[in-house]
């Protein structure tokens, strides 16, 4: 599946935006299938305004958002539904866990979203244990350190089929210990799927081989 | 799916307002048990009226004819029916059967046999045999017979015997005894008369008429008509329920009057009808509210997931679950309210059952047909309005 953007440009920081060169904004960018995309980008440059814009849960842009050669507006809601529940994963910057939930009840929601999950709950038990989450896995989501709840929600976003992965800054809370076995973890999964995923960030890093980099 | 309600269940919280919806689901169980009362009610009426079992009480023999007024006095051809009013009587759906009640065109003399010295003028009149309630070996008539059954009305013989035979110092006549007595009777035209035997077969609370065997009216009426055609100014119609309001309402729209008594019922019955469609209606009115309050329910619990609503269709939820879901939290309590419904019913129509019974009216201890197709419509309109609700509000929020 090819994401695909065409003169992309947000509304609010249009005027902000023009005064700089961007590999992103404004540029015509496609994301091939299954590579590891790096987008690098300081503060205030439309990182998560980006990120929401690929998930399409934003739509003040200018341009275009092409999923499968189709623009975003053109899917239906339950185009929609599909699409978030089997081809493109999120970790969002602010997690979004449900609070009134435990960290497992959280993982739990979206693998039995589809009706047969893609992962078995021993499959989430693994994940867990490498992320040294299990202990926690039975207390409210509101309990947890911000670190653990960003292993939560990398944990739901692999517990899914997807052709995509979307991660906004998803080790910004994580030692550099427990960062490694995310990003190991993480590079597995895709590679099981023949997935890719495009990931932003405020600097450079090493806990990828990317395939391609982009300054916002 | 299961799982998945399950966890929605922990994010979307349906008991909100719990005491609110259960005042809300008593409403409904009243309202549709009010509509079902209604529509049992006007079953078992219809039951009473139209039924096999009830047949006797109210199948009925009309004789119909105009009123006559002071301005149609003397003339007697605007009595008549004509042949387009006879068709229109004929073509009513409360008209099973019609017949023309024949009127001689000859003169008639009867006399008494022996020494009762009683003579009179009188007529005749015929109607189809179908329409008598005297049925007999004797009732018939064949050109060449000296004997006419005659079929006198049960009045005529009351008037004599408790009227007319007291202030005369005359004796009282019973029906045998009169059944016995051979009349003369004595029939008359332009043409020269005849004489014949007339003999009493049996009286008639039906037809407040002297009555002959159509054969021998026709037979007569060729013979010794005095003139061509007589007008018909009376039909005789078998009506499956003289208290229909539309057969009232047409008798009195066109200006025809019969046996008042017979119709005293249609008032009852417009009553008691009338009652029903209130029940009805005040069922329908609160069904109305019931739903309303369901809906205001339902938009309540969206609001106040809002956020959490927003974030699982974020999440990839697809509206579908969402909308199945809340459905589910709803749908059982209203197929319980509807079986709930349907067993108080039951209860009440058995009842009701055996108190006709002890008063040799006859209906079914079960509810009818329509009480069923009453409760899986209101069941399903509650259910579309839900549907129509939730439909709107999630699409609203996601």
């Amino acid at each position: 599946m090819q994401i695909q953007i065409q003169h992309l440009m947000p509304i609010p920081l249009k005027d902000k935006l023009l005064q700089r060169t961007s590999g992103i904004w404004n540029q015509d960018v496609t994301f091939s299938p299954g590579s590891f995309v790096k987008i690098k980008a300081p503060s205030g440059t439309g990182k998560t305004t980006l990120v929401h814009y690929l998930y399409h849960i934003r739509y003040d842009y200018t341009g275009t958002v092409l999923v499968d050669n189709r623009p975003w507006p053109a899917y239906n809601k339950n185009e929609l539904a599909t699409m978030r529940q089997q081809h493109i994963s999120v970790i969002f910057q602010d997690l979004r866990l449900f609070e009134q939930l435990t960290a497992a009840e959280n993982i739990h929601l979206k693998r039995v979203m589809l009706p047969n999950p893609h992962c078995s709950e021993d499959k989430i038990q693994d994940m867990a244990a490498r992320l040294n989450v299990t202990h926690v896995l039975q207390q409210s989501s509101k309990t947890l350190s911000y670190g653990e709840r960003q292993r939560i929600a990398i944990i739901r976003a692999l517990s899914q089929p997807f052709q995509w992965l979307l991660m906004d800054e998803p080790f910004s809370h994580l030692d550099e210990e427990n960062t490694r076995r995310a990003a190991a973890l993480i590079a597995e999964e895709c590679k099981a799927r023949n997935a890719g995923f495009i990931l932003t960030d405020l600097d450079n890093d090493q806990h990828f081989s990317y395939d391609v980099h982009y300054q916002l | 799916m299961r799982p998945f309600f399950e966890l929605l269940k922990k994010i979307i919280h349906t008991g909100i307002g719990r005491s609110r919806f259960l005042m809300a689901s008593v409403g409904l169980g009243i309202a549709m048990l009010l509509i079902l009362v209604a529509i049992q009610v006007h079953s078992n009426f219809n039951q009473l009226l139209y039924s096999t079992k009830n047949q006797n009480e109210t199948a009925d023999f009309l004789v119909i004819n105009k009123k006559i007024t002071n301005a149609m006095m003397g003339q007697n051809d605007k009595s008549a029916f004509s042949q387009a009013e006879i068709d229109h009587i004929k073509a009513q759906p409360f008209v099973q059967a019609f017949g023309l009640i024949t009127s001689s065109r000859f003169r008639v003399v009867v006399q008494a046999p022996g020494d009762l010295h009683f003579a009179t003028d009188m007529f005749f009149e015929s109607v189809p045999d179908g329409f008598l309630d005297v049925k007999g070996e004797d009732w018939k008539w064949t050109n060449g017979e000296r004997i006419i059954p005659i079929i006198l009305p049960s009045d005529f013989l009351n008037l004599y015997n408790f009227g007319f035979s007291l202030s005369q110092g005359l004796p009282q006549i019973s029906q045998e005894t009169v059944k016995a007595l051979p009349l003369q009777v004595v029939i008359s035209g332009n043409t020269g008369s005849e004489q014949f035997i007339g003999r009493v077969a049996g009286f008639s609370d039906r037809i407040s008429s002297f009555l002959v065997p159509a054969s021998f009216m026709n037979w007569a009426n060729e013979k010794y008509g005095t003139t061509r055609e007589a007008p018909t100014s009376r039909v005789i119609i078998k009506t499956p329920d003289p208290s229909n309001p539309t057969l009232v309402k047409f008798l009195d729209d066109n200006g025809y009057t019969t046996n008042q008594d017979k119709l005293k019922f249609s008032k009852t019955r417009l009553i008691v009808q009338t009652i029903v469609s209130v029940i009805g209606f005040f069922g329908l009115i609160l069904l109305f509210f019931a739903m309303l309050v369901f809906s205001m329910f339902i938009q309540l619990i969206i609001a106040s997931c809002k956020k959490e609503i927003q974030l699982l269709v974020m999440l990839g939820t697809a509206p579908g679950q969402l909308k199945r879901y809340l459905l589910k939290q709803f749908v059982p309590l209203y197929i319980i309210i509807g079986v709930v419904c349907l067993l108080l019913l039951t209860a009440l129509q058995c009842g009701t059952a055996a108190i006709l019974a002890k008063h040799d009216m006859a209906v079914s201890p079960w509810p009818g047909a329509g009480v069923f197709a009453g409760t899986v419509l209101v069941l399903g309109l509650v259910y579309l309005v839900n549907l129509l609700t939730v439909n709107r509000y999630v699409n609203k929020e996601s």
